[in-house]
Order: C-alpha cells, then structure tokens, then sequence
C-alpha cells in the first residue's frame, strides 16, 4: 500500500466526517481542523482510517501530529513496519 | 461550575466548565444536583433547561475518576446523576448543542425532551476504554433512541453526528445555534402550563425510565465488577481515554 492509498482513505473519512467537503480540494499540508473537523470530528476520521487500514496506532503518537501529512505517514509507517499487521 | 438563570417559570442550569469540556467531577455533579433541587424547590419553576457552555455539552467522567474506578477506590453504583434529572419533580429539557460523551450523554438522556445539534457528536466511549457502560445508560438509552440505535452505539463506541439521528424522533435536531432557542421555545410552552399538573405528568411519564434506570445501575455495577477489575483496566482506559 502505498502513501497516497492511505491519504486517500483518510480524505474518504474526513469526507465522511465534515460537511461539504470536495475531497478533490484536500491539501495535506493543512490540519483536519482546518477543513472543518472538530476534535471528536477527529477522533472519529483517525480510528475510522485505522480500521479500514488495520492499524493501531497509541493515541499518545496522535496526540503530536500537526498535519494531514503528518497522520499519513504515521497510519503509512505502522502499516508497512516490520510485523505490524503488513 | 453551573450558572443558573430563571425566566417566567424556566430555570435554566447551564454547566459551565468548558476547560474541561463541562467534564462530571465530583464538584460539578454536586453543582447540578444542587442547583437542580434549587430550582424544583422554587414553587414558580415549572420547567428545568439544561444547557453547556462551549462546543462540548458535557464530555462525561473526567479520566482521573475512571482511574479511581478501574482501582476500585470508587464505586460506580455512587455515580447517580441521572437520578437528579429523573427525579426533578418538573419536565426536564436536555439542549445539547455541544458534544455528549459517555455519561454526558447519559446525563441528556435522563431528561424529559432531548434536543441535539447537526454538527455536534454524541456516543459512549465505554467500551472503546475496555469497560462496560456505566450511568444508567443501557437502560437510558433505549428509552430515548431506538433500541437498535441504542444497541449500536453501546457496542461500537461510535461518536455520531447529530444529523444521524434527525430520524431517531428526538425532540429538536437542529444546527448548534439553533438548539438552545429552540428549547427555550419549547420550555416556554410547557412552562405555561401549571405546576401541579405537570408535576403530575412529569411523574407518570418518567416511571418507566425511573424504574429502568434503578435495574440498571444494578446490572451495570456487575458488569463493571467484572471489567473493571479486570487485570489492566487502568493501563487500558489510561491509553484510550479520550481528552
């Protein structure tokens, strides 16, 4: 799986999640807060992604993240690291 | 911790703590319960509005009293907030504009009318943090949602939107700033009406959820013997919990 299958789920979920969202339009470098999610919005896009990718990820590791990118390459990471669910 | 403003036969209880997401510690529940026996005390107050301040209505038990829980230094069956609501001798109208989680969402669902905001999310994070629902809300929620929607969103710990539950037949369902005036209106009509019938009312409608609500701290105090002392529950809800 490769990094743009795990943004493309996470802009599936943040589509999901937000009103009026074009997932054309998502910029990665930009916040989930930013297109309108609010902090359960997130709670909720982050363990929706999680599931789809069979990940898991500490909430602790979540906490620190800035960016879409920055989610995608922690959800793409755990995915494709040794032994973990890959 | 709760602000409390009276207007023609309406008091409005607004939880007032949104640094902690108008979170139920100790100090806020004994502020609801009091201001709520306050208010019923007061032979003009005909109706009680429930209200929050800030985007979260109430985000339920703060994660130092679940800690307190999962090491058995607490009892959940002490935990009876619900029982302020159901008992308040008035109807009792939930506006949740802002997000309702876990025994928050318990705490909306023990009143008379419930009214939620499209873009605001309500659910129970029990079982997300290992352990089985707690407050009252198996019975609760069932008595307000659907059984089936119930059912769902206990077992799966899922934070759902508002507008998802447009067609559940709650009172108000409507965007966040709408919410609270809204039930104001609502409040308003009911209040109206005198004391003495709707006390009479208030108490014939609650019975079964008054009733449900007693079988179920019953059952959930067992359930929570079971997956609250559970080895690792503590580690568990500490790395779960939701702030």
């Amino acid at each position: 799986m490769t990094r743009e299958d795990v943004l493309a789920v996470v802009v599936k979920h943040l589509a999901n999640a937000v009103d009026g969202l074009d997932p054309a339009t998502v910029d990665p470098t930009r916040s989930l807060k930013e297109y309108g999610a609010n902090s359960l919005d997130i709670v909720e896009v982050v363990s929706g992604a999680m599931r789809e990718l069979k990940v898991k990820v500490p909430r602790a590791e979540l906490n620190k993240l800035t960016n879409i990118d920055g989610l995608v390459s922690l959800l793409h990471d755990t995915k494709s690291g040794a032994g973990v669910g890959a | 911790m709760v602000r409390v403003v009276v207007d023609d036969g309406v008091t409005e209880v607004r939880l007032d703590d949104p640094a902690t997401g108008n979170a139920l510690g100790e100090v806020m529940v004994t502020a609801i319960g009091s201001a709520v026996h306050a208010a019923a005390a007061s032979t003009d107050c005909r109706v009680v509005l429930l209200t929050g301040t800030g985007d979260t209505f109430s985000s339920g038990a703060p994660a130092a009293l679940l800690a307190q829980l999962a090491q058995g230094e607490r009892h959940p069956a002490d935990i009876r907030l619900p029982r302020v609501l159901l008992d308040c001798p008035v109807p009792v109208i939930a506006a949740m504009a802002g997000h309702a989680v876990g025994g928050g969402f318990a705490l909306g669902l023990a009143a008379d009318l419930v009214c939620l905001a499209r873009e605001s999310r309500y659910g129970f994070t029990f079982m997300n943090m290992g352990f089985t629902p707690g407050m009252g809300t198996t019975a609760l929620a069932r008595h307000v949602l659907t059984p089936a929607v119930a059912h769902e969103l206990l077992y799966s710990g899922e934070l759902r939107r508002g507008d998802a539950f447009s067609a559940a037949g709650l009172n108000v369902v409507a965007t966040r700033a709408e919410v609270v005036p809204r039930a104001r209106d609502l409040a308003r009509r009911i209040a109206e009406k005198p004391r003495r019938a709707l006390e009479a009312l208030k108490r014939t409608l609650s019975l079964p959820r008054r009733q449900a609500f007693e079988q179920a701290l019953t059952l959930e105090s067992l359930m929570h013997q079971v997956t609250l002392g559970a080895p690792g529950a503590a580690d568990t809800i500490r790395a779960t919990y939701v702030e």
